[in-house]
């Protein structure tokens, strides 16, 4: 079902800044993998851990959530990208990969932001969808971004 | 059903509409159009710089196919450029980077006279 070409709007909009699609794809997942660490890392200390950040309070819980929407926003370009112009490929192991994780990837957002706020729910279920969305993104980052930086260029 | 399966539910229901759209793939970068004005001088840097770690250096072959004097015109690698083949990702360059690759790619492509 094809709606549309995109070859001359999206291109031009996004070389306008990267060398090339796949460039700008490689750094918005970059950009979104180091802000799930930092979802991580201000969750654990939410719930505790990480005693040598700054007590928990505001800032942290700020940083938890805008460090997460900014993260989904990264995403966004990416998913326009793989899913409406690529879609599921299966040519080698790293694409089907890449294609099979990033199918759940928003599946699983949803159900975190459920999570949240849903009180009813066991102590474990939060932690445990945070954890799954971020090992999702590192899966589909090291299946893509860490490829391509590797084995085409590093570099914007 | 309790409440608890809500969040299992519509985030399942968002995997296979993901799925769906992911095959449905309802943008598609439009068929280039023979590509003339690029570069070659230039193109054979953006080469070497993206496309040699497969196709080798001079596009003798590597992990890709070789593209060295297979008669490839301009729209066939501007399109796999666009599009991605096999386990060539899409969109690897755009542009007149683009431009100056396919000019490249088939200034080597030419069957020696």
């Amino acid at each position: 079902m094809l709606i549309g070409g995109v070859s001359e709007t999206y291109t031009d909009i996004v070389t306008s800044v990267f060398s090339s699609t796949i460039a700008a794809k490689a750094w918005f997942a970059t950009a979104a993998v180091i802000l799930a660490v930092v979802q991580v890392t201000t969750a654990a200390r939410i719930y505790g851990k990480l005693r040598f950040l700054p007590e928990r309070g505001r800032a942290i819980a700020t940083t938890h959530r805008w460090s997460g929407r900014v993260a989904i926003l990264c995403t966004l370009p990416v998913f326009f990208h793989c899913v409406t112009i690529l879609g599921f490929q299966t040519p080698d192991a790293r694409v089907a990969l890449h294609s099979l994780v990033g199918t759940f990837l928003y599946g699983v957002f949803v159900a975190k932001v459920l999570i949240v706020r849903d009180h009813s729910l066991p102590a474990w279920a939060l932690p445990t969808a945070g954890l799954t969305l971020a090992s999702l993104l590192v899966v589909l980052w090291l299946s893509s971004s860490l490829w391509y930086f590797t084995n085409v260029r590093f570099g914007f | 059903m309790g409440r608890g399966w809500r969040p299992l539910v519509i985030g399942g229901a968002v995997v296979v509409g993901t799925f769906a759209l992911a095959q449905a793939q309802v943008f598609e970068p439009s068929a280039p159009a023979a590509q003339a004005s690029g570069d070659v001088s230039r193109g054979e840097t953006v080469f070497e710089a993206n496309c040699a770690s497969c196709h080798g250096e001079g596009g003798v072959g590597g992990v890709g196919p070789a593209l060295f004097e297979t008669g490839l015109d301009a729209a066939e690698v501007a399109t796999a450029v666009q599009q991605g083949r096999g386990i060539m990702p899409a969109g690897i360059v755009s542009g007149q980077d683009q431009a100056d690759a396919v000019a490249y790619v088939v200034s080597i492509s030419s069957p020696a006279e």
